[in-house]
Protein backbone atom coordinates (compact mmCIF):
# COMPACT_ATOMS: atom_id res chain seq x y z
CA UNK A 1 0.00 0.00 0.00
CA UNK A 2 1.60 3.19 -1.01
CA UNK A 3 0.04 7.03 -0.76
CA UNK A 4 1.59 9.79 -1.94
CA UNK A 5 1.69 11.91 2.13
CA UNK A 6 0.74 15.24 2.55
CA UNK A 7 1.95 15.92 6.54
CA UNK A 8 0.52 19.44 6.82
CA UNK A 9 2.17 22.38 8.45
CA UNK A 10 1.46 20.93 11.76
CA UNK A 11 3.44 17.77 11.96
CA UNK A 12 6.63 20.53 11.41
CA UNK A 13 5.56 22.07 14.62
CA UNK A 14 3.15 21.50 17.79
CA UNK A 15 2.29 18.18 16.27
CA UNK A 16 5.71 16.67 16.04
CA UNK A 17 4.52 13.68 18.33
CA UNK A 18 1.91 13.23 15.85
CA UNK A 19 4.98 12.86 13.18
CA UNK A 20 7.09 10.77 15.18
CA UNK A 21 4.36 8.35 15.92
CA UNK A 22 2.78 8.63 12.23
CA UNK A 23 6.91 7.37 11.39
CA UNK A 24 7.07 4.59 13.76
CA UNK A 25 3.83 2.88 12.70
CA UNK A 26 2.83 3.20 9.05
CA UNK A 27 6.23 1.59 7.76
CA UNK A 28 5.61 -1.39 10.29
CA UNK A 29 1.95 -1.80 9.23
CA UNK A 30 2.98 -2.03 5.94
CA UNK A 31 1.70 1.60 4.85
CA UNK A 32 4.51 3.19 2.68
CA UNK A 33 4.35 7.26 2.60
CA UNK A 34 5.95 9.03 0.25
CA UNK A 35 5.99 12.89 1.28
CA UNK A 36 4.72 15.32 -1.67
CA UNK A 37 7.96 17.44 -2.77
CA UNK A 38 7.95 21.19 -1.89
CA UNK A 39 4.39 20.95 -0.78
CA UNK A 40 2.21 23.85 0.04
CA UNK A 41 -0.05 24.96 3.41
CA UNK A 42 -3.67 24.41 2.67
CA UNK A 43 -4.96 27.37 3.94
CA UNK A 44 -6.42 26.11 6.98
CA UNK A 45 -9.65 28.03 7.95
CA UNK A 46 -7.63 31.44 7.92
CA UNK A 47 -7.12 31.75 3.93
CA UNK A 48 -10.60 33.10 3.31
CA UNK A 49 -10.45 34.02 -0.36
CA UNK A 50 -12.06 30.96 -2.19
CA UNK A 51 -10.09 30.53 -5.48
CA UNK A 52 -6.84 31.15 -3.38
CA UNK A 53 -7.99 28.50 -1.01
CA UNK A 54 -9.12 25.84 -3.44
CA UNK A 55 -5.96 26.45 -5.57
CA UNK A 56 -3.72 25.69 -2.85
CA UNK A 57 -5.50 22.31 -2.17
CA UNK A 58 -5.43 21.66 -6.02
CA UNK A 59 -1.38 22.32 -6.78
CA UNK A 60 -0.82 19.59 -3.68
CA UNK A 61 -3.12 17.30 -5.17
CA UNK A 62 -1.67 17.73 -8.81
CA UNK A 63 1.67 16.71 -7.21
CA UNK A 64 0.27 13.04 -6.21
CA UNK A 65 2.10 10.97 -9.37
CA UNK A 66 -1.24 8.74 -9.47
CA UNK A 67 -1.43 8.06 -5.53
CA UNK A 68 -4.07 8.84 -3.67
CA UNK A 69 -3.13 11.62 -1.22
CA UNK A 70 -2.82 10.85 2.56
CA UNK A 71 -2.79 12.68 4.89
CA UNK A 72 -3.24 13.37 9.49
CA UNK A 73 -4.60 16.28 9.41
CA UNK A 74 -8.39 16.76 9.58
CA UNK A 75 -8.31 20.50 8.56
CA UNK A 76 -5.87 19.24 5.53
CA UNK A 77 -8.52 16.72 4.56
CA UNK A 78 -11.17 18.51 4.62
CA UNK A 79 -9.72 21.00 2.47
CA UNK A 80 -8.45 18.97 0.15
CA UNK A 81 -12.06 16.89 -0.06
CA UNK A 82 -13.85 20.33 -0.54
CA UNK A 83 -11.16 21.26 -3.31
CA UNK A 84 -11.93 18.40 -5.52
CA UNK A 85 -16.17 19.30 -5.00
CA UNK A 86 -15.48 23.23 -5.64
CA UNK A 87 -13.42 22.34 -8.63
CA UNK A 88 -16.43 20.54 -10.68
CA UNK A 89 -17.24 23.79 -11.42
CA UNK A 90 -15.34 24.39 -14.64
CA UNK A 91 -15.09 28.29 -14.61
CA UNK A 92 -13.70 27.68 -10.88
CA UNK A 93 -11.24 24.96 -12.32
CA UNK A 94 -9.87 26.84 -15.33
CA UNK A 95 -8.98 30.01 -13.43
CA UNK A 96 -7.29 27.74 -10.72
CA UNK A 97 -5.44 25.97 -13.23
CA UNK A 98 -4.36 29.69 -14.50
CA UNK A 99 -2.25 29.66 -11.42
CA UNK A 100 -1.04 26.20 -11.52
CA UNK A 101 2.49 24.92 -13.14
CA UNK A 102 1.07 21.64 -13.44
CA UNK A 103 -2.21 21.42 -14.07
CA UNK A 104 -5.21 19.45 -11.95
CA UNK A 105 -7.78 17.31 -13.19
CA UNK A 106 -9.91 17.04 -9.65
CA UNK A 107 -9.58 13.27 -9.83
CA UNK A 108 -6.75 12.79 -7.16
CA UNK A 109 -8.27 11.08 -3.95
CA UNK A 110 -7.72 12.62 -0.92
CA UNK A 111 -7.65 10.21 1.98
CA UNK A 112 -7.53 10.65 6.12
CA UNK A 113 -4.63 8.08 7.34
CA UNK A 114 -7.35 7.10 9.88
CA UNK A 115 -9.41 6.02 6.53
CA UNK A 116 -6.13 4.78 5.17
CA UNK A 117 -5.82 2.10 8.36
CA UNK A 118 -9.28 1.94 8.81
CA UNK A 119 -10.30 1.07 5.64
CA UNK A 120 -7.94 0.53 3.41
CA UNK A 121 -6.22 -2.10 5.47
CA UNK A 122 -8.90 -2.97 7.54
CA UNK A 123 -9.24 -3.52 11.50
CA UNK A 124 -8.66 -7.48 10.97
CA UNK A 125 -5.39 -7.16 9.59
CA UNK A 126 -4.66 -4.36 12.15
CA UNK A 127 -5.24 -6.58 15.05
CA UNK A 128 -2.24 -9.14 13.26
CA UNK A 129 -0.09 -6.43 14.52
CA UNK A 130 -0.99 -6.17 18.28
CA UNK A 131 1.23 -7.76 20.11
CA UNK A 132 -0.33 -6.01 24.01
CA UNK A 133 -4.05 -5.81 23.54
CA UNK A 134 -4.57 -2.44 25.95
CA UNK A 135 -6.76 -3.17 28.81
CA UNK A 136 -7.91 0.77 29.17
CA UNK A 137 -11.38 2.63 28.02
CA UNK A 138 -10.69 5.41 25.38
CA UNK A 139 -13.02 8.32 24.22
CA UNK A 140 -13.53 8.49 21.06
CA UNK A 141 -12.74 11.94 19.57
CA UNK A 142 -13.73 12.66 15.86
CA UNK A 143 -13.48 16.66 15.77
CA UNK A 144 -15.67 18.46 12.74
CA UNK A 145 -13.40 18.25 9.52
CA UNK A 146 -12.73 14.96 9.61
CA UNK A 147 -16.15 13.83 8.45
CA UNK A 148 -17.76 17.14 8.10
CA UNK A 149 -18.62 18.50 5.56
CA UNK A 150 -17.53 15.57 3.18
CA UNK A 151 -15.91 11.88 3.68
CA UNK A 152 -15.84 9.08 2.01
CA UNK A 153 -15.95 6.60 4.67
CA UNK A 154 -18.25 7.58 7.80
CA UNK A 155 -21.16 9.48 9.10
CA UNK A 156 -21.04 12.87 9.70
CA UNK A 157 -23.39 12.56 12.33
CA UNK A 158 -22.56 9.35 14.44
CA UNK A 159 -19.37 7.96 13.00
CA UNK A 160 -18.04 4.45 14.69
CA UNK A 161 -14.45 4.25 12.45
CA UNK A 162 -12.46 5.22 15.66
CA UNK A 163 -14.57 3.47 17.81
CA UNK A 164 -14.02 0.33 16.22
CA UNK A 165 -10.14 0.84 15.99
CA UNK A 166 -9.74 1.22 19.48
CA UNK A 167 -12.19 -1.82 19.96
CA UNK A 168 -9.35 -3.64 17.64
CA UNK A 169 -6.80 -2.47 19.78
CA UNK A 170 -8.16 -4.37 22.83
CA UNK A 171 -9.51 -1.07 24.66
CA UNK A 172 -12.95 -0.27 24.92
CA UNK A 173 -14.59 2.28 23.60
CA UNK A 174 -16.63 4.80 25.90
CA UNK A 175 -19.51 6.17 24.90
CA UNK A 176 -19.18 9.81 24.30
CA UNK A 177 -22.00 12.37 22.70
CA UNK A 178 -19.17 15.26 22.15
CA UNK A 179 -17.82 12.77 20.01
CA UNK A 180 -17.96 15.28 16.59
CA UNK A 181 -18.49 18.45 18.63
CA UNK A 182 -15.95 21.31 17.79
CA UNK A 183 -13.31 21.73 20.53
CA UNK A 184 -13.14 25.54 19.90
CA UNK A 185 -9.77 25.00 17.82
CA UNK A 186 -9.71 27.35 15.45
CA UNK A 187 -11.14 30.00 17.39
CA UNK A 188 -8.12 29.73 20.22
CA UNK A 189 -6.10 32.66 18.91
CA UNK A 190 -8.65 35.24 18.40
CA UNK A 191 -11.29 34.29 21.23
CA UNK A 192 -9.69 31.86 23.73
CA UNK A 193 -12.68 32.27 26.45
CA UNK A 194 -14.97 31.01 24.30
CA UNK A 195 -12.66 28.20 22.63
CA UNK A 196 -11.68 27.00 26.54
CA UNK A 197 -15.59 26.91 27.03
CA UNK A 198 -15.84 24.57 24.33
CA UNK A 199 -12.71 22.37 25.32
CA UNK A 200 -14.19 22.22 28.87
CA UNK A 201 -17.18 20.89 27.60
CA UNK A 202 -15.65 18.01 25.93
CA UNK A 203 -13.12 17.28 28.93
CA UNK A 204 -15.18 17.26 31.76
CA UNK A 205 -17.51 15.28 29.80
CA UNK A 206 -14.53 12.75 29.05
CA UNK A 207 -13.27 12.70 32.57
CA UNK A 208 -17.13 11.49 33.64
CA UNK A 209 -17.06 9.03 31.08
CA UNK A 210 -14.20 7.20 33.05
CA UNK A 211 -12.37 7.28 30.41
CA UNK A 212 -8.38 6.61 30.64
CA UNK A 213 -7.36 8.96 27.63
CA UNK A 214 -9.53 10.93 24.55
CA UNK A 215 -8.21 9.14 21.48
CA UNK A 216 -8.15 12.53 18.45
CA UNK A 217 -6.99 12.67 15.01
CA UNK A 218 -6.46 16.08 14.53
CA UNK A 219 -3.20 17.80 15.99
CA UNK A 220 -5.32 21.10 15.92
CA UNK A 221 -7.73 19.07 18.61
CA UNK A 222 -4.54 18.00 20.22
CA UNK A 223 -3.38 21.25 20.75
CA UNK A 224 -6.71 22.74 22.09
CA UNK A 225 -7.30 19.76 24.35
CA UNK A 226 -3.98 18.70 25.41
CA UNK A 227 -1.94 21.48 25.50
CA UNK A 228 -4.69 23.96 26.88
CA UNK A 229 -6.14 21.55 29.21
CA UNK A 230 -4.01 23.32 31.98
CA UNK A 231 -5.78 26.57 30.80
CA UNK A 232 -9.38 24.94 31.07
CA UNK A 233 -8.56 23.64 34.67
CA UNK A 234 -7.38 27.21 35.89
CA UNK A 235 -10.12 29.06 34.38
CA UNK A 236 -12.84 26.27 35.24
CA UNK A 237 -11.16 25.56 38.31
CA UNK A 238 -11.77 22.12 37.68
CA UNK A 239 -9.28 19.00 37.53
CA UNK A 240 -9.37 17.27 34.70
CA UNK A 241 -6.03 15.46 33.70
CA UNK A 242 -6.34 13.62 30.64
CA UNK A 243 -4.16 12.60 28.29
CA UNK A 244 -4.91 13.38 24.85
CA UNK A 245 -3.65 10.09 22.66
CA UNK A 246 -3.43 10.36 18.88
CA UNK A 247 -4.91 7.03 17.29
CA UNK A 248 -1.41 6.67 15.94
CA UNK A 249 0.24 6.66 19.65
CA UNK A 250 -2.37 4.25 20.33
CA UNK A 251 -1.75 1.76 18.02
CA UNK A 252 1.91 2.22 18.33
CA UNK A 253 1.37 1.28 22.07
CA UNK A 254 -0.48 -1.76 21.49
CA UNK A 255 2.26 -3.01 18.82
CA UNK A 256 4.53 -2.61 21.70
CA UNK A 257 6.27 -0.10 19.95
CA UNK A 258 8.55 2.41 22.93
CA UNK A 259 6.68 5.78 23.98
CA UNK A 260 9.28 7.72 23.17
CA UNK A 261 9.34 6.71 20.14
CA UNK A 262 5.97 7.52 19.81
CA UNK A 263 5.88 11.18 20.79
CA UNK A 264 4.23 10.52 23.91
CA UNK A 265 6.81 12.43 26.29
CA UNK A 266 6.15 15.34 24.72
CA UNK A 267 2.63 15.70 25.80
CA UNK A 268 1.72 19.24 28.10
CA UNK A 269 -0.58 16.51 30.21
CA UNK A 270 1.46 13.48 31.04
CA UNK A 271 0.75 10.21 30.00
CA UNK A 272 3.25 7.13 31.92
CA UNK A 273 0.18 6.75 34.25
CA UNK A 274 -1.79 6.01 31.24
CA UNK A 275 0.92 4.38 29.75
CA UNK A 276 1.54 2.01 32.30
CA UNK A 277 -2.23 0.97 32.73
CA UNK A 278 -2.21 0.07 28.96
CA UNK A 279 0.69 -1.92 29.69
CA UNK A 280 -0.23 -4.02 32.21
CA UNK B 1 -35.32 43.85 23.84
CA UNK B 2 -35.13 46.21 20.75
CA UNK B 3 -36.41 45.48 17.60
CA UNK B 4 -35.00 47.14 14.41
CA UNK B 5 -37.91 47.88 11.82
CA UNK B 6 -36.75 47.24 8.46
CA UNK B 7 -37.13 50.64 5.81
CA UNK B 8 -36.61 50.07 2.11
CA UNK B 9 -33.63 52.55 2.78
CA UNK B 10 -31.44 50.09 4.66
CA UNK B 11 -32.09 47.60 1.94
CA UNK B 12 -29.46 47.08 -0.90
CA UNK B 13 -30.03 44.78 -3.64
CA UNK B 14 -26.49 44.98 -4.90
CA UNK B 15 -25.27 43.44 -1.86
CA UNK B 16 -28.16 40.44 -1.62
CA UNK B 17 -27.63 39.55 -5.21
CA UNK B 18 -23.56 39.44 -4.63
CA UNK B 19 -24.36 36.54 -2.15
CA UNK B 20 -26.66 34.87 -4.09
CA UNK B 21 -24.56 34.85 -6.99
CA UNK B 22 -21.41 33.47 -4.90
CA UNK B 23 -20.75 29.91 -4.73
CA UNK B 24 -23.81 28.01 -3.33
CA UNK B 25 -25.70 31.23 -2.72
CA UNK B 26 -28.63 30.55 -4.60
CA UNK B 27 -30.01 28.38 -2.25
CA UNK B 28 -30.01 30.69 0.36
CA UNK B 29 -33.38 31.92 -1.30
CA UNK B 30 -34.49 28.64 -0.73
CA UNK B 31 -34.28 28.62 3.21
CA UNK B 32 -37.36 27.98 5.51
CA UNK B 33 -36.35 29.22 8.39
CA UNK B 34 -36.15 25.93 10.20
CA UNK B 35 -33.33 27.03 12.25
CA UNK B 36 -32.02 23.89 12.25
CA UNK B 37 -28.56 25.60 11.79
CA UNK B 38 -28.95 27.71 14.68
CA UNK B 39 -29.55 24.92 17.07
CA UNK B 40 -26.50 22.91 15.83
CA UNK B 41 -24.32 25.55 16.31
CA UNK B 42 -21.81 24.83 19.13
CA UNK B 43 -21.33 29.19 19.13
CA UNK B 44 -24.83 30.62 18.53
CA UNK B 45 -25.12 31.81 21.85
CA UNK B 46 -22.07 34.31 21.23
CA UNK B 47 -23.24 35.40 17.59
CA UNK B 48 -25.06 38.88 17.54
CA UNK B 49 -27.34 36.79 14.90
CA UNK B 50 -27.59 33.20 14.42
CA UNK B 51 -27.06 32.00 11.19
CA UNK B 52 -31.05 31.73 10.57
CA UNK B 53 -31.06 35.29 11.18
CA UNK B 54 -27.96 35.58 8.77
CA UNK B 55 -29.70 34.29 6.16
CA UNK B 56 -32.87 36.05 6.04
CA UNK B 57 -31.16 39.53 6.67
CA UNK B 58 -29.33 38.90 3.27
CA UNK B 59 -32.08 37.94 1.95
CA UNK B 60 -33.59 41.02 2.79
CA UNK B 61 -30.14 43.16 1.84
CA UNK B 62 -29.47 44.27 5.13
CA UNK B 63 -25.93 45.17 4.11
CA UNK B 64 -24.58 46.74 7.27
CA UNK B 65 -26.30 44.78 9.45
CA UNK B 66 -25.04 41.53 7.92
CA UNK B 67 -21.01 42.88 7.78
CA UNK B 68 -20.83 43.89 11.34
CA UNK B 69 -22.24 41.14 13.20
CA UNK B 70 -19.89 39.31 15.04
CA UNK B 71 -21.44 36.16 13.52
CA UNK B 72 -19.30 35.79 10.56
CA UNK B 73 -15.77 35.47 12.88
CA UNK B 74 -17.18 33.67 16.12
CA UNK B 75 -18.25 30.68 13.81
CA UNK B 76 -15.86 28.23 14.39
CA UNK B 77 -15.96 26.23 10.58
CA UNK B 78 -17.25 23.05 12.23
CA UNK B 79 -20.02 22.49 9.75
CA UNK B 80 -22.56 20.68 11.80
CA UNK B 81 -25.14 22.80 10.76
CA UNK B 82 -24.10 22.43 6.92
CA UNK B 83 -24.76 18.82 6.96
CA UNK B 84 -28.13 19.00 8.72
CA UNK B 85 -29.57 21.98 6.44
CA UNK B 86 -32.82 20.14 4.55
CA UNK B 87 -32.23 22.97 1.88
CA UNK B 88 -28.94 21.62 1.35
CA UNK B 89 -27.74 25.40 2.45
CA UNK B 90 -23.92 25.30 3.98
CA UNK B 91 -24.39 28.33 6.13
CA UNK B 92 -20.33 27.59 7.35
CA UNK B 93 -19.39 28.63 3.50
CA UNK B 94 -21.68 31.42 3.95
CA UNK B 95 -19.69 32.85 6.48
CA UNK B 96 -16.20 32.18 4.01
CA UNK B 97 -18.02 34.14 1.75
CA UNK B 98 -18.79 36.86 3.72
CA UNK B 99 -15.55 37.21 5.44
CA UNK B 100 -13.06 38.71 2.57
CA UNK B 101 -16.67 41.03 1.78
CA UNK B 102 -16.48 42.52 5.24
CA UNK B 103 -12.25 42.89 5.09
CA UNK B 104 -13.10 44.73 2.00
CA UNK B 105 -15.33 47.00 3.45
CA UNK B 106 -13.16 47.93 5.96
CA UNK B 107 -14.37 45.96 9.07
CA UNK B 108 -11.27 45.05 11.35
CA UNK B 109 -11.59 42.91 14.30
CA UNK B 110 -8.79 40.26 16.01
CA UNK B 111 -10.24 37.81 13.27
CA UNK B 112 -9.60 39.41 10.18
CA UNK B 113 -6.22 40.76 11.49
CA UNK B 114 -5.08 36.75 12.00
CA UNK B 115 -6.43 35.76 8.69
CA UNK B 116 -4.30 38.45 7.32
CA UNK B 117 -1.36 37.45 9.01
CA UNK B 118 -1.86 33.73 7.87
CA UNK B 119 -2.47 34.49 4.56
CA UNK B 120 0.60 36.60 4.24
CA UNK B 121 3.06 34.39 6.45
CA UNK B 122 1.15 31.25 3.71
CA UNK B 123 2.30 33.58 0.96
CA UNK B 124 5.65 34.51 1.62
CA UNK B 125 7.12 30.58 2.91
CA UNK B 126 4.32 28.58 1.58
CA UNK B 127 3.95 27.23 5.05
CA UNK B 128 2.49 27.89 8.36
CA UNK B 129 5.30 28.61 10.87
CA UNK B 130 3.10 28.17 14.68
CA UNK B 131 5.67 31.10 16.03
CA UNK B 132 6.41 33.07 13.17
CA UNK B 133 2.37 33.27 12.80
CA UNK B 134 1.59 34.26 16.70
CA UNK B 135 4.71 36.40 16.56
CA UNK B 136 3.73 38.66 14.03
CA UNK B 137 0.02 38.86 15.12
CA UNK B 138 0.99 39.30 18.74
CA UNK B 139 2.91 42.36 17.16
CA UNK B 140 -0.53 44.21 16.83
CA UNK B 141 -2.09 42.07 19.70
CA UNK B 142 -0.61 43.24 22.86
CA UNK B 143 -2.92 41.25 24.89
CA UNK B 144 -1.11 37.95 23.34
CA UNK B 145 1.70 38.95 25.45
CA UNK B 146 -0.03 36.77 28.05
CA UNK B 147 0.42 33.50 25.88
CA UNK B 148 4.15 33.60 26.45
CA UNK B 149 4.12 31.29 29.74
CA UNK B 150 1.94 28.62 26.90
CA UNK B 151 4.87 29.22 24.37
CA UNK B 152 7.21 28.24 26.60
CA UNK B 153 5.49 25.25 27.62
CA UNK B 154 5.26 24.40 24.09
CA UNK B 155 8.96 25.24 23.66
CA UNK B 156 10.09 23.14 26.30
CA UNK B 157 8.73 20.74 24.96
CA UNK B 158 9.89 20.91 21.54
CA UNK B 159 6.55 21.78 19.62
CA UNK B 160 7.36 25.56 18.94
CA UNK B 161 10.40 25.19 16.72
CA UNK B 162 11.56 28.77 16.05
CA UNK B 163 13.21 28.02 12.84
CA UNK B 164 10.83 29.17 10.03
CA UNK B 165 9.23 26.11 8.21
CA UNK B 166 9.26 27.54 4.21
CA UNK B 167 8.91 25.27 0.83
CA UNK B 168 12.15 25.09 -1.16
CA UNK B 169 10.11 26.87 -3.81
CA UNK B 170 7.01 28.91 -3.09
CA UNK B 171 7.33 31.25 -6.09
CA UNK B 172 4.24 29.54 -7.44
CA UNK B 173 2.08 30.51 -4.49
CA UNK B 174 2.54 34.36 -5.60
CA UNK B 175 0.19 33.77 -8.90
CA UNK B 176 -2.05 31.46 -6.39
CA UNK B 177 -2.84 34.87 -4.15
CA UNK B 178 -2.96 36.85 -7.40
CA UNK B 179 -5.63 34.71 -8.84
CA UNK B 180 -7.28 35.02 -5.32
CA UNK B 181 -7.11 38.95 -5.45
CA UNK B 182 -8.10 39.21 -8.96
CA UNK B 183 -11.71 37.38 -8.30
CA UNK B 184 -11.57 39.68 -5.03
CA UNK B 185 -11.57 42.54 -6.75
CA UNK B 186 -14.15 42.07 -9.69
CA UNK B 187 -16.40 40.98 -6.69
CA UNK B 188 -16.36 44.00 -4.85
CA UNK B 189 -19.84 45.24 -3.71
CA UNK B 190 -21.58 47.68 -6.22
CA UNK B 191 -22.38 50.93 -4.44
CA UNK B 192 -25.09 50.53 -2.11
CA UNK B 193 -28.63 50.88 -4.30
CA UNK B 194 -31.91 50.87 -3.33
CA UNK B 195 -34.49 48.91 -5.10
CA UNK B 196 -36.89 51.47 -7.41
CA UNK B 197 -40.00 49.59 -6.33
CA UNK B 198 -39.38 48.46 -2.79
CA UNK B 199 -41.45 45.50 -1.88
CA UNK B 200 -43.51 45.21 0.52
CA UNK B 201 -41.10 44.45 3.58
CA UNK B 202 -42.00 47.68 5.32
CA UNK B 203 -43.03 46.20 8.19
CA UNK B 204 -41.12 43.11 8.70
CA UNK B 205 -39.05 42.13 11.82
CA UNK B 206 -36.39 40.06 11.60
CA UNK B 207 -33.52 40.63 13.71
CA UNK B 208 -33.93 40.74 17.38
CA UNK B 209 -31.12 42.40 19.77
Amino acid sequence: MKYSYYPGCAQHGTAVDYRMSVRAVMSRLGIELEEIRNWNCCGALHVDERTTKVALSARTLSAAKGLDVATPCNLCYSNLMRANTALEDVSLKNSVNGALTTKYEGNVKPKHLLEVVVKDMGLVKLAEHVKKPLKIKAVPYYGCLLTRPENKFDSPENPKSLDNLIAALGAEPVKYYYKTKCCGGPILITNEDLALTLARDLLVMAKESGADCMVVTCPMCHLQLDAKQRAVEAKFNVKIDMPIIYFTQLIGLAMGIAPAELGLDKHIVPTDKFIAKAGR
Amino acid sequence: MQRDTIIPESRDTAFRDLIIRSPGGEKLLTCMQCGICAGSCPVSHEMDYTPRQLVRMIQLGLKKEVLNSNTIWICTDCFSCSVRCPRGIYPTELMETLKPIAMKEGIRNRNAKFDNVFADVVKKNGRASEFLLISKYSISEPGMIKQAPFGLALISKGKLPLSIDKMEDARELEAIFRIGEKTGEEAKVKKETVPEKPENVNEEEVTEK
